[in-house]
């Protein structure tokens, strides 16, 4: 048993959030009753949250310096660190935990810098792993919190790490298909004028940098356009890529190899979250954003279409996710399933996107929260969303702070740069001629 | 090649040696008339004469003082402590004479002397004469160690250890004497020092073990083999200095080590050479290191007890199922 501990009536009844200023314990600390278990900021004082009972920290929640809920549960206090099993499995429960009328688990609000997938994970509880493990793990990317330690030691090996770097995803023969390794800088394709101010444009999952068109070539004719292969996209090395922070990492590595000053960022649906969270740490490199049905807004995303469109083997099968994507299924026809399944013929790179949906998207969840940097943006910001968007929920819009700009498209689905040409080239143009 | 017991090959280096440099001698408790307790310089008085094989007195602080001095000397001098259980005794002379003089001389003096001693249980010998104290003297910088598991080795290290300029002391074991292994014929073929053997090839688990642990490793292989395991036995040859290429070449592919000696585990060898795999090899481990050594206590005279307490192949084998599980 576990007790969950909050800030209750520390944080000040008035608050809406609060401050994780410093953690006094660690999992696995054994605390009294009364000790102090983590220094929180509420309005402008620092206060302490004790311990209402003996016991073993089990789980932190809350990473320190992050903004949480005020009634998100803190971490848990359970009697006997047996209960602490760091199997993904089995640390997902503190996440079960309900506390009438709090929130369930801690989400920090800034959660893209402290990612909270996938959210089987305790955040700051550290997982035991053979040193030879971790090194692969990161030069893989590979987040070890997902990965199932087979040892009666409980620690994570080597033959885990590898496991979950090949888990075997079944294609459609049911053979199991390996998940390459690749390691190397992520694509950009350039094109477009030499001079002018710069493009970087930023595919959604699935997808890759040629699915712009005809966006792209309109811009190309003033700006220099950079448009990026997600990695186990497009022309990109395939690898695990572990958690959406270290996605963020490496988009972030591509962009600033480009050095560009002032550079005019757009992203679709997962690269539109990843749009934001460069934005967020490179504002001053960038000039303006625009968010095509981002991700990172809500919780809720189409798990289906995430794993159907990832591993769909067969130009049919492909189709039926495609139309999935557009209000007008028409827009759908033969020759853009061709070219579609042929963007994606290879077993490994759909293997790969696989494991890389399963690894962001687990549980059908968007699990990083980036409402937080939308309202830190800075720079002009523009949030096109189709109303007839079926793979994420366009009112997840609606909490864009004042000083973005909304553009909320009757009769379009989550694609509206197919959809909508026109008119997204329009609200770009127009954004970029603004600054 | 020829087919010898370890003794013989001790007695053919020492053989060799002496007739190869006539500033080679031999002296300690017994080694002339009664050829030495294990048989090791059989024979050799009666033909290099009593004063290149000398017989002496029981005072193991006395020897090896005079092993120095007879160094320092321009000799070679070869010394024989019968028990190395006694090493104790000899220590004043390695720790602040043998090991230092060289530096405190500015390199004007070569310290050429071997100690030659034998140590290691499993014939009921007790709690004083079946000791391991390779952490001992390998815990001297300054000194050479080796300590090898079988005749060829035996011959070809003790003939670079009497060639050498610095004072090497040489680990033998009791139960190797009778041990028998082709050696190479020739009267220059030198096995070298700071070089360990992979003697049995695996991708497992490493097994790092010298003397007649060796052999117990190579046992233990046999055993883990049954499981489908495949275990790399290196066999150190040299404890000081350390081989640390063929230990990181071995945990770069086996990714898990076992480390084996007969001595006591508390500040033992084995616990040197986990520190070292650790230190170096840290980033290729996927288990901890596994130390097998002999428990902290006296040696047991009771003949189940002894077998109880010392290191084995069963216990090797279980230890790399334990760091492989």
């Amino acid at each position: 048993m576990a007790t969950p501990i909050t800030a209750g009536a520390v944080a000040g009844e008035y608050m809406e959030t609060l401050v994780i200023v410093e953690w006094r314990v660690g999992v696995g600390d054994t605390v009294a009753e009364g000790d102090v278990l983590l220094t929180i900021e509420t309005a402008k004082a620092a206060v302490d949250v004790e311990a209402p009972c003996a016991g073993v920290v089990s789980a932190i929640l809350a990473k320190a310096e992050s903004e949480v809920p005020a009634a998100a549960v803190l971490c848990l206090i359970g009697t006997d660190l047996s209960d602490v099993d760091y199997d993904g499995p089995k640390v997902a429960e503190p996440t079960a935990v309900k506390t009438p009328g709090t929130t369930l688990v801690a989400q920090p609000v800034a959660s893209f810098a402290a990612p909270q997938s996938p959210p089987t994970a305790s955040p700051s509880g550290r997982v035991i792993a053979s040193p030879a493990a971790r090194r692969l793990a990161r030069s893989a990317q590979l987040d070890l919190r997902m990965v199932h330690a087979s040892s009666p030691s409980g620690r994570i090996k080597l033959r885990d790490v590898t496991g979950a770097m090949q888990s075997a995803v079944a294609g459609s023969s049911g053979a199991p298909v390996i998940v390459p390794n690749e390691s190397g800088p992520l694509k950009v394709h350039r094109s477009g004028a030499a001079h002018g101010a710069p493009i970087f444009m930023i595919h959604g999952f699935a997808s890759d940098a040629q699915s712009w068109y005809p966006l792209d070539r309109q811009l190309a004719k003033d700006h220099p356009v950079y448009r990026l292969d997600l990695p186990n996209h497009g022309a990109s090395p395939k690898r695990p890529v572990g958690d959406f922070a270290n996605l963020v990492r490496e988009v972030r590595e591509a962009f600033d190899a480009l050095d560009l000053d002032g550079a005019h960022v757009i992203g679709h649906s997962l690269g539109g979250a990843l749009a934001l969270a460069l934005a967020d740490t490179r504002p001053r490199k960038v000039a303006s954003l625009t968010l095509l049905a981002p991700g990172g807004l809500g919780p809720r995303i189409h798990g289906d279409f995430i794993k159907g469109i990832a591993g769909a083997s067969r130009p049919e099968s492909l189709e039926a996710w495609l139309k999935v994507m557009v209000n007008d299924a028409r827009m759908i026809d033969a020759p853009f399933v061709k070219a579609a399944f042929a963007a994606r013929s290879q077993p490994e790179l759909r293997a790969a996107q696989r494991h890389m949906g399963e690894t962001l998207f687990a549980d059908g969840t968007q699990s990083f929260d980036l409402v937080a940097a939308l309202h830190r943006l800075i720079c002009p910001t523009r949030l096109v969303w189709g109303r007839k968007d079926k793979v994420l929920d366009w009112r997840d819009a609606l909490q864009a702070p004042g000083h973005v700009g909304l553009h909320l498209l009757p009769d379009v689905g989550h694609v509206p740069q197919l959809e909508a040409p026109d008119l997204c080239l329009a609200i770009i143009t127009s954004l970029i001629k603004s600054i | 090649m020829t087919l010898m017991r370890y003794a013989e090959a001790l007695n053919a280096a020492l053989r060799e040696e002496m007739q190869r440099d006539p500033s080679v001698f031999l002296f300690g408790e017994d080694v002339g008339r009664y050829g030495g307790v294990f048989k090791v310089s059989k024979g050799l008085r009666d033909e290099f004469g009593d004063a290149r094989v000398r017989d002496t007195p029981i005072s193991e602080q006395a020897l090896t003082a005079m092993a120095v001095t007879a160094a320092m000397s321009g000799t070679k001098p070869v010394l024989e402590i019968m028990y190395a259980d006694f090493l104790p005794l000899s220590l004043d002379a390695l720790i602040n004479q043998a090991s230092v003089f060289s530096y405190l001389w500015e390199g004007q003096v070569d310290m050429p002397f071997v100690l030659r001693t034998q140590g290691g249980g499993g014939v009921g010998t007790g709690a004083q004469h079946a000791k391991s104290l390779d952490a001992m003297v390998c815990h001297i910088p300054g000194l050479k160690v080796v300590a090898p598991a079988t005749p060829a080795d035996a011959k070809g290290l003790l003939k670079s250890a009497i060639r050498d300029r610095q004072p090497v002391i040489f680990l033998e074991h009791k139960l190797l004497y009778n041990t028998r292994g082709e050696v190479p014929d020739g009267d220059d073929v030198l096995v070298p020092i700071g070089k360990a053997k992979v003697v049995v090839e695996g991708k497992h688990v490493s097994i790092f073990a010298s003397s007649k642990m060796v052999i117990e490793a190579e046992n233990a292989a046999k055993l883990l083999a049954e499981d489908g395991i495949e275990a790399e036995v290196i066999d150190l040859r040299t404890l000081r200095p350390l081989d640390l290429d063929a230990i990181r070449q071995s945990i770069a592919k086996t990714n898990h080590a076992v480390v084996v000696n007969e001595g006591w585990t508390f500040c033992g060898y084995a616990s040197e050479l986990s520190a070292t795999i650790m230190e170096y090899c840290f980033d290729d481990l996927d288990a901890p290191v596994a130390r097998v050594a002999m428990p902290d206590m006296a040696i047991p005279y009771s003949e189940p007890l002894e077998m109880a307490v010392l290191p084995n192949a069963v216990k090797i084998a279980a230890a790399a199922r334990k760091a492989l599980a």
